[in-house]
């Protein structure tokens, strides 16, 4: 019996121990997004999604450049321009500013080449107001990047 | 047999819980455990614990532009301009060991430590419906020293599939019903325990457990009256022991004064005034207990088993009887007379689904009335059955979205009736 207990025990345990070397770095994490609604297609085909005031997502850790289209679609409450923080694994990396709410902007960031041990990095995005009872942020357009040779 | 069903029964019911909450999820039937009501129950933990902030606002700002979406409830309080957050923190308090767990095991994967992501998410899914099988141990511990296993097992298959008490365990687990649930268990077995031995342990126990019922829906405050009605004949000699567990369980309260205080400026507010109205002048009796759209007894007329089990004589019924009667006349004229009657959507009425413990002792001893009569027992279980398959079948309806959320009217009732198309 004391046996069949110990046996029972060490499987828990190497299948915790296993669970948690997955869990370091899961490949479906590429797939998670949080804050996104689901795509959508403007007339001119231009595809997006709209963020809440909280955005996330993931990109492979080799990107060294990503370029993301932003469009704020609405003003800010006050007039001026809507602020979208960005952030790579916690570090704040840029600020920016959507002064038209009509006009894409299309800024092409360099990702630091910081080591880490994990395939993808998440990048989340702050934006400085939201519309409406969807809580909208901005449109967030097809991301395109670069990765190291 | 059914001696060795009930010692299995917490894992059985563990069992099937955990089956219908991944089939939910992995279904998509519902977009995530943290949804509607859940939101506001859940959204101290993250305000407490990642943003540091009690007053809600950053919350606020980091996911939804420093305001909170209707759905939510929470209003600016107008004299203070302050956040209040209509559901009490009792919720947040029972769920914060499995929200602290989900917080590291983030942190591990590098998923968005935001308070929303994939393991928060189900870690509040999760510690509901853990808390509905808590709710049901304590059942099983309370009726086993009064019926024998066979009643018991019916009663607690009957009480957690008969009615909407496995929908609040699973799709909608952050809801505080499954937690209130719990806590009127506890409250019953303790109450049970404590009159007959008053150890330090027990009333301690007793008083932790009277302050969670109130921090989780302060309107379950009727339900402490069981302690002392229980054995009214008995209070005078614990005077003094019932007033140190008032005591405890007051101070055990304070966090909420206090979020209220810094709020409101005030001690005590009701923030439903805010949302609604009462008018107890004209409470909507019979849609409550009986009509289409939320009855009670029409969605879940296995509680009419309830209901006999109030005339039959058995000593745990009798210890039960006055404080049922009071607390379900009070529970039903509060929810009749508020202008959301139905409770937004739901699955049957949720707001009897906290009381089910009550409800559960007094179906043993109908059940307990009917082993006792052997011509009965056969016609009564296949009538149990079906009720029950009925209560199963309606609530996957549910879940499919081919049932009404809200509104049901009985030309839709009958057009729908066992439809999955």
């Amino acid at each position: 019996m004391r046996r069949i207990r110990v046996a029972i025990l060490t499987a828990i345990l190497i299948a915790m121990a296993a669970a948690g070397w997955y869990l370091h770095d899961p490949p479906w994490i590429a797939g998670i997004t949080s804050g996104l609604r689901s795509w959508e297609e403007d007339p001119p085909g231009t595809r997006f999604r709209w963020t809440a005031g909280h955005a996330t997502f993931y990109i492979p850790s080799d990107v060294v450049e990503l370029t993301l289209p932003l469009r704020g679609a609405f003003p800010s409450p006050n007039g001026g321009a809507v602020l979208v923080r960005m952030s790579v694994d916690d570090r704040w990396l840029a600020d920016f500013e959507l002064h038209d709410p009509a006009a894409w902007v299309r800024p092409t960031i360099p990702i630091p080449d910081r080591p880490t041990s994990r395939r993808y990095r998440r990048v989340e995005l702050r934006i400085s107001r939201t519309v409406g009872q969807y809580n909208l942020g901005v449109q967030v357009g097809e991301l395109e990047f670069r990765r190291a040779q | 047999m059914p001696e060795r069903i009930l010692r299995r029964f917490g894992l059985l019911a563990t069992i099937v819980t955990l089956t219908a909450y991944v089939l939910v999820h992995a279904a998509a039937l519902i977009d995530a455990p943290i949804h509607s009501d859940g939101y506001s129950y859940y959204v101290y933990l993250p305000a407490w614990f990642l943003h540091h902030d009690p007053s809600l606002q950053a919350v606020a700002d980091d996911c939804c532009g420093g305001t909170f979406p209707a759905f939510t409830s929470i209003v600016r309080w107008p004299a203070t301009g302050r956040w209040i957050n209509p559901h009490p923190i009792g919720v947040a308090l029972a769920t914060a060991p499995l929200f602290l767990s989900a917080h590291l095991l983030t942190r591990w994967s590098n998923l968005p430590p935001d308070g929303f992501s994939l393991y928060y998410q189900h870690a509040a899914g999760l510690a509901g419906a853990a808390a509905c099988l808590v709710g049901l141990l304590y059942l099983r511990s309370l009726l086993s020293r009064y019926f024998n296993a066979s009643v018991v097992l019916a009663t607690l298959t009957t009480i957690v599939l008969g009615t909407n008490l496995f929908h609040y365990a699973t799709y909608d687990s952050t809801f505080s019903h499954a937690f209130s649930f719990a806590l009127l268990a506890a409250l019953l077995d303790l109450t049970d325990r404590w009159w007959r031995e008053p150890a330090w342990p027990a009333s301690l126990a007793l008083s932790i457990v009277a302050a969670l019922i109130v921090l989780t829906r302060h309107s379950n405050l009727m339900f402490l009256c069981i302690v002392p009605l229980w054995n009214p004949a008995g209070l005078w000699n614990r005077r003094w022991l019932l007033l140190a567990m008032c005591a405890v369980a007051a101070l055990c309260c304070i966090p909420q004064l206090v979020i209220y205080k810094q709020a409101t400026g005030r001690w005590l507010v009701s923030v439903y005034g805010q949302l609604g109205q009462f008018d107890f002048a004209r409470p909507r009796l019979w849609s409550v207990l009986f009509g289409v759209a939320k009855g009670l007894f029409f969605w879940s007329p296995v509680l009419l088993l309830s209901a006999a089990g109030f005339f039959v004589d058995h000593p745990l019924a009798r210890r039960l009887r006055a404080a049922a009667a009071l607390t379900f006349v009070l529970n039903t004229w509060l929810i009749a007379s508020w202008s959301d009657w139905q409770f937004g959507a739901s699955f049957g009425h949720r707001g009897y689904t906290d009381g089910l413990p009550i409800a559960a002792v007094f179906m043993a001893a109908t059940f307990d009335w009917i082993r006792r009569r052997p011509r009965l027992v056969a016609p009564a279980a296949a009538c149990v059955t079906v009720l029950v398959a009925l209560s199963c079948v309606q609530m996957v309806q549910y879940w499919l979205r081919i049932l009404p959320m809200a509104n049901t009217t009985w030309p839709q009732y009958r057009d729908l009736f066992l439809r999955f198309r």
